[in-house]
Order: structure tokens, then sequence, then C-alpha cells
């Protein structure tokens, strides 16, 4: 075996390798003991096995680690640790929560629902008067309460929105109201706010020909209470 | 290792007894005859003992009247001893050294580790963390796997999905990023000798 052979062949590799077949073992044998070139290629990569076996052994948990990532996964990566453990923790999470603070605060809610109770009232049956003093109630933040109230129904009216407008001006929420409604007083349930202050219902005439009108305004002071009432 | 050329000054060196030039001599085959011993002995012992061996008897032929002449057959001709070492050793496991033998043996250049050794092996063990640290980790699993834990090599290339000639380019690579720094180091520690 010359020089080039010993080359083209990667015969230093596969010597490393143990990967030549006896005979041509032999041959590169003879060679490598005389030629320079080789020599100093297999004792370098000699060495540097010899190296990275100290090396590797202090590599395994790293080693180890890694291995499993170049794993082929094909289409159930996602079940790797990597993805797998923190999507498990955030779900475990998202359903103790549901357990411990949705689900108890739903049932609460429903069992509020189902069981009777009294709620505050702020009473607008006379607050559209002029020169009165607005009506005041005073509930807990988030507290619904009650709005009875006076439309005096106008035949110019096919219906009637009631919207209920904050202390900044801003609409709280709006309620369709048809003119059938308007005979009697209403009483509207108002879901609670979060904000204390002076507060109006305003409502909204609305014609066959789609046009709207303001009808009267109702205002009120929102004031807010510990215990704006006993619990039931 | 300074390469020292094979030639007829070199030759009359070494039969004269050059301790230095005995010393490179033993530096340079010692390894190719680990290699070649380990591929065909067993323990680590009988490789060491049929080193020396190889060594004893070529000393000792170099330095007869009609020993080696020509020195571009250095190299062949310790292969061959080493060849007739390993025969002798096929034929008996269990050989005690002659008498002739421990005579070579003493003789034989074996430099106790100093501490430019311990250093010059440092550096070559932070090259080769560099080097392995700059491997994607399935070259250095694959590595790990058919070098330090001798793992069968075509269960490991199918596990990680390569084929043998990937990791004979691997160690191809590997090897030569590490050669010029083993170069110099063999270097400087001829120049030390």
């Amino acid at each position: 075996m010359d020089h080039s052979e010993a080359s083209r062949l990667m015969a230093s590799e596969k010597y490393l390798l143990d990967e030549l077949p006896p005979t041509e073992m032999e041959a590169f044998e003879e060679h490598l003991f005389a030629c320079h070139e080789c020599a100093m290629d297999v004792r370098a990569g000699s060495v540097f096995l010899e190296h990275s076996k100290a090396e590797l052994a202090n590599f395994s948990p790293r080693v180890a680690r890694r291995a499993a990532e170049v794993r082929p996964s094909g289409g159930f990566a996602w079940w790797r640790p990597a993805f797998a453990i923190p999507a498990m923790a955030i779900l475990l999470i998202v359903v103790g929560y549901q357990n411990l603070v949705t689900y108890p605060a739903m049932q609460g809610a429903l069992a509020e629902n189902k069981a009777p109770r009294i709620l505050p009232a702020a009473s607008l049956v006379s607050a559209a008067t002029r020169g009165s003093a607005p009506s005041v109630v005073a509930v807990r933040a988030g507290e619904p309460f009650l709005l009875p109230l006076d439309i005096p129904p106008q035949n110019a009216f096919q219906s009637y929105v009631v919207e209920l407008q904050n202390p900044t001006g801003g609409v709280e929420w709006s309620l369709p109201v048809s003119s059938e409604s308007v005979k009697n007083t209403l009483t509207i349930g108002a879901p609670g706010v979060d904000k204390a202050g002076h507060y109006e219902v305003v409502v909204i005439g609305r014609s066959a020909q789609g046009q709207n009108s303001e009808v009267g305004r109702y205002p009120f002071d929102l004031q807010f209470a510990r215990t704006a009432n006993p619990e039931p | 290792m300074q390469f020292h050329a094979f030639d007829r000054h070199y030759l009359e060196k070494l039969t004269s007894g050059d301790f230095r030039t005995e010393e490179h001599f033993v530096a340079y085959f010692s390894e190719l005859i680990r290699l070649k011993l380990s591929r065909r002995l067993h323990s680590l012992s009988e490789v060491e003992d049929a080193r020396q061996e190889t060594f004893a008897r070529v000393f000792a032929a170099l330095r007869k009247q009609d020993g080696i002449r020509e020195p571009e057959r250095l190299g062949a001709f310790v292969n061959s001893v080493c060849n007739n070492v390993l025969l002798e050793y096929y034929r008996s496991s269990s050989q005690e050294p002659t008498s002739d033998d421990e005579e070579a043996e003493a003789n034989i250049p074996d430099p106790a580790i100093s501490v430019i050794d311990v250093i010059a092996n440092r550096q070559t063990q932070e090259k080769v963390r560099q080097i392995l640290d700059q491997l994607p980790e399935k070259d250095r699993l694959l590595i790990k796997a058919v070098f330090l834990e001798e793992r069968d090599k075509d269960e490991v290339c199918r596990e990680l999905g390569v084929d043998r000639e990937y990791l004979r380019v691997l160690l191809h690579r590997a090897k030569k990023s590490f050669k010029s720094i083993y170069l110099k180091r063999v270097a400087k520690e001829a120049m030390q000798g």
C-alpha cells in the first residue's frame, strides 16, 4: 500500500476504527511504519480519541440528556418531555384553578340566584321631576341593585332604550324596552358597578321611522357601603 | 514530534547508543507498536510486554555488527520485528524474558513523566475539549458510544441515523482539527528532549 492509496481508502480512519480486514490492515501497517505522514496522522487520531474518552466520560449527563433529543421522534414530537412536562404543568394549574376558584364561585353565584335576598334600590319613580333631589343608593362594589322607574308612554315612540350613564358620561349598559312594558312601573335589575358617584338613567324613545329622541333623565347617586344590606 | 529523517546519520547515532536519538526512536514507534499490538492482544500487560520485547529485539539487532544498514528500511524493520514478537505470543501466551532481553530492556529509554509533560497533557486535553464542544451533540454521542463505551458501531450508527462513512468523516475532521496542536506539542517535546 502506498500513501495515495492509504489516503484514498481513508486507511488511517479505518485503522483507528478497527475496520480494516486483516490483509489490508497488515498492508497498511507496513506502510504506516515507513510513512511519517500516516504515522503522525494515526498517532494524532489515537491521542485525540484517548483524550476524548476522558472528556466524554465527564460529559455523561449532557450526552444522556441530549441523546433523547436526537432520536427521531416523528409525529409524536410534542410528547417529548421538553414540551409535554410544561404543558402538563400548565394544564394542572388551569384545572386546579377551575376546581378551587372558578367552580366554587359559580356554584356560589348559582346558589345566590336560587336563594331569596333583598337588593338595594334607587327609586327613580319621581326622579325625573325637576327640582327633586337625586335618589341615593348604597351598595357594595359589584353588587346588583334595582332601578324602579316610570316611563311616560308616548304614542310617537314604538319602543324605548334605557341606558345607564356612569359618572364619566360613558354608557354602562343599555336595555331595549317595548312600548307595552312602559305602561307600568319598570323595575330594572342593574348589574353591579365598580365606581361610586353620580349616575343617570337615560330613556330614549325610538320612532317607527327609526329616529331616536331622549325622553327623560333619571339621576341618582350611588355610594359604596361595607354592608349595604344584611345577608339573608 | 519533530520528524528526524531516518537517514544514515540518524542510524549511526542510533546504533552508537546516542540517548536522545534512542529516546526519539522509542517515542516515535511506541504508539504505532501499541496500536498494532492492541488490535491483536487481549490485555494491556500483554501489549506492554510485547512492546518492550519488540524494542529490545530492535536495539539488539541495531547493535550487531551485521545489523540493519539501510536507514530507509528502519520502519519496516520495526514492523517486522513486532510481527515476529506477535507470532511468538500466539504460540505461547506465557513467555519469560531471557537474560539478553532483560539487558536490552534496561537500555531502552523510558523517560518519566515531567512537569512539562503534565502541562502539555493539560493543553492537549483542553484542545480536545474545545473540539468536542464544537461538535454537534449527536457527533459527541457517536464518539462516546463507539470509543468509550465500545458499543457495536453498526448499532450505534443505526440508532443515530448515520452510516459508517459518516463516522469515518467525523473522525477525519476531528483528527484534522487536533493534528495541528498535536504536531506543535511533539515538536516542542523533541526540542526539549
